[in-house]
């Protein structure tokens, strides 16, 4: 092809703002593509109108452009922005598990150069309804965005009355838009390159003898040598004791107590919050870098530390206990600990031959270890082929994991798809001196064709109740869009003497009791759709109503009131079944 | 005015080379900057556009013309804008985009960006430097540097340089 011999004039000649225009267009690699051809063009593509345009492009409803004005003051430029935009925007939404049964609902949004992971409470809606009464949540994560545009994780957890962050990494190929699946995992790491090398050498050469040692043990208990780089034992491949107690101890030693003045809002109520958001940003990503270049990263720890906390974790939990904040702590207790450690694990080595049953998992577990010399704790945003029932995913409940919800965007067709809020009775969740609160019901509606019918399905995410009837992810009614219902609107005025008025209707079924906890059954009912904009799902025989009314989660989370968060795998994943409220009672 | 006697306004527009073209007032206001010449009345003689030259503004009238001559049906106007850019080279969009900035017609410059991205798109640096006839001007050390500092995009990325 004949060179266009104008074509850099061209390029460069175009005014800043048309090329902005032009390269809203294009993927940041190909913005960048641009930029590495020539300084002047990499002048060009570098300005900040360039890459606003691209953070624009990526359409994220809940950052508009005054928000994106207020984060720029924060990082180095735009480009910075867009890149930790692109890492992590995929996370924004509705993240559940299954259990506990009442329901385990993370709603991901962002807060202040961040994301913040909010677990909604199982509550009751007090009496002055939904609009007027804070919602309860809590911390379950945070991803940050540093002056440059990388995302530092922080797993929230609560123990012993102190709140702590447990940083970590954030696992996300940038090019996964459709992650449905957030892991959290021990991973083993390499020590950086770099760091403080005056600090690091005398330890190396320990931890070279460290790391034989481990070798040998860990072969002489698999009976067979191993090549750690070219096979990786994945995290999840382990077993699920293994993958508890490894989590267990990285967050037992890998934590901050978090500062006071950092342990204040999360996310901005008003203009004036900014201040103090962006200096409790600064105090966590000062933890963060500070122990990421030390040579001991605290966001990881030495693996043969683990193969000895994992190897005798009853009668280590006194050792576990008074660490660890500063990576000098961590340190130091690594170098004192290593003799230790290697008289542990040889007296362990001996008491293992006797359990061979175990001895395969030890194995694997050796060499998940022996692939870095270090862990750490991290975030993995996958994208795994999921089946589901009625819009609700099958969950592994050995996992620890979070489940995205599809929210399928708002068309004209799927008018009701979204999340909701529900209370039983009439007049809908509010009011009534009498009564104090009603359990408040999150439920996302869905679309569905089934045997040639489009059906509306009313998925139940969570539910304010003490003791939980139907399963999490039960539908609590199924109608047919095409099919109105031929039963009256049974109530005729909202409480204040207004008429009601049905816009439409809809026949179909609600849940029921049916045949023991697991598989719920149905009877017969309608949805009403009301003139107001609520949701009335009635059942025909026992004229029970659900109501329900839009919800903009992120502006009640941003009214709402922080409660105290469990201890910290708990408060990501609660694996244990419970049909009661495990997050209240604090 | 026009729309009020029925008969059909013609507005002279002079292009910077001394070109001078007629066109219909109702196609030739789709540009913003021109309508509001028409609007504070200093329409009456010709209109001098001093930023375009004379075989782009053939280009610009060609397409107010034919846009307009569709009535209000955003597939057929966009099909019409596709095929109207499909014989363009690089250089007379690049014309085309600074004229469409300059006379501010959010379609035809939206049409034209698009078209100009499209392509520069999932191309390789090399493509882009052969392409544009650009030298590369980096000291081998700069150019790690840079390709260093862009290396989050390029994540699951492959180029496509067959065009």
């Amino acid at each position: 092809m004949l060179p266009d011999l104008c074509g850099s004039r061209l390029l460069l000649s175009l005014p800043d703002d048309i090329f902005s225009v032009i390269t809203s267009s294009l993927s940041p690699s190909d913005v960048c593509s641009l930029g590495l051809a020539c300084r002047d063009l990499n002048a060009v593509v570098s300005s900040d109108k360039v890459w606003l345009a691209q953070c624009s492009k990526l359409g994220i409803k809940l950052l508009p452009l005054s928000t994106l004005v207020e984060w720029r003051k924060g990082v180095l430029s735009y480009r910075a922005l867009c890149r930790f935009l692109i890492d992590v925007h995929p996370l924004i939404g509705i993240w559940v598990h299954q259990n506990p049964e009442l329901g385990n609902v993370v709603y991901v949004m962002p807060g202040f150069l961040s994301l913040v992971g909010c677990r909604i409470i199982p509550q009751e809606v007090g009496p002055l309804g939904l609009e007027e009464g804070p919602i309860l949540w809590t911390p379950v994560f945070e991803i940050i965005c540093n002056h440059v545009g990388s995302a530092s994780f922080f797993l929230h957890g609560r123990e012993r009355g102190d709140d702590y962050v447990y940083p970590g990494l954030l696992k996300n190929s940038s090019a996964d838009k459709n992650c449905n699946v957030l892991l959290l995992e021990v991973e083993p790491r390499h020590q950086s390159e770099g760091g403080k090398l005056t600090y690091s050498k005398s330890f190396a050469r320990e931890l070279d003898n460290e790391v034989s040692l481990s070798n040998k043990l860990s072969r002489s208990c698999s009976g067979r040598v191993s090549n750690s780089k070219s096979q990786k034992m994945p995290f999840s491949r382990l077993g699920f004791g293994d993958r508890r107690r490894l989590l267990d101890v990285v967050t037992s030693q890998i934590r901050n107590i978090v500062p006071k003045e950092a342990n204040v809002m999360l996310f901005p109520r008003s203009k004036n919050d900014f201040g103090v958001l962006y200096e409790r940003r600064l105090l966590l990503l000062q933890m963060y870098d500070e122990e990421s270049s030390s040579p001991f990263n605290p966001t990881e720890l030495g693996s043969s530390d683990v193969c000895k906390s994992l190897e005798c974790t009853t009668t280590t939990t006194s050792v576990d206990q008074c660490h660890v904040t500063k990576s000098k702590t961590l340190s130091g207790f690594l170098k004192n600990g290593l003799k230790h450690i290697l008289r542990k694990s040889s007296v362990d080595q001996e008491s293992q031959k006797s359990t061979s049953s175990s001895s395969r998992c030890q194995s694997k577990l050796h060499e998940f270890l022996r692939s870095g010399d270090r862990v750490g704790l991290s975030l993995r945003a996958a994208t795994m082929k999921l089946s589901s029932y009625r819009a609700w995913p099958n969950m592994h409940d050995s996992r620890f994991a979070l489940y995205k919800l599809p929210l399928h965007p708002s068309n004209a067709c799927d008018e009701y798809a979204g999340l909701w809020g529900a209370t039983f009775g009439w007049p809908p969740g509010r009011k009534s001196e009498e009564k104090p609160g009603k359990a408040l019901f999150l439920i996302l509606i869905s679309y569905e064709e089934s045997e040639g019918e489009k059906l509306m399905i009313g998925t139940k995410i969570l539910e304010g109740t003490s003791y939980v009837l139907h399963p999490n992810g039960s539908a609590m009614f199924i109608v047919n869009v095409n099919q109105p219902s031929m039963e009256l609107f049974p109530i005729e005025s909202d409480g204040e003497s207004n008429y009601i008025e049905v816009k439409r209707s809809f026949s179909g079924e609600g849940v029921a009791n049916g045949y023991g906890f697991r598989y719920p059954g149905s009877k017969p009912g309608s949805l009403f759709v009301l003139e107001n904009g609520l949701l009335v799902f009635m059942w025909k025989e026992s004229r029970v109503v659900l109501t329900l009314q839009r919800l903009d989660l992120g502006e009640l989370l941003r009214k709402g009131e922080r409660v105290n968060s469990l201890s910290p795998i708990s408060n990501f994943a609660y694996l244990t079944k419970t049909y009661s409220n495990v997050y209240s009672g604090f | 005015m026009a729309a009020e006697t029925g008969t059909p306004t013609t507005l002279t527009l002079k292009s910077n080379d001394d070109e001078l073209f007629s066109v219909a007032e109702s196609a030739a206001i789709l540009s913003v900057t021109i309508r509001n010449m028409v609007e504070d009345g200093c329409a009456g003689g010709v209109i001098p556009l001093d930023n375009v030259d004379g075989k782009t503004l053939a280009s610009v009238i060609t397409y107010m013309n034919g846009i307009s001559a569709i009535p209000a049906d955003e597939e057929k106007k966009k099909s019409y804008r596709d095929k109207f850019l499909s014989d363009k080279d690089f250089e007379t969009l690049a014309d085309m985009v600074l004229a469409a900035n300059y006379l501010n017609m959010s379609c035809l410059m939206d049409a034209v960006s698009a078209k100009i991205a499209q392509v520069m798109e999932k191309k390789s640096v090399g493509w882009v430097r052969r392409k544009f006839g650009i030298e590369n001007d980096y000291t081998p050390e700069e150019e790690a540097a840079v390709k260093e500092e862009h290396k989050w995009t390029f994540e699951g990325v492959e180029t496509d340089d067959d065009n």
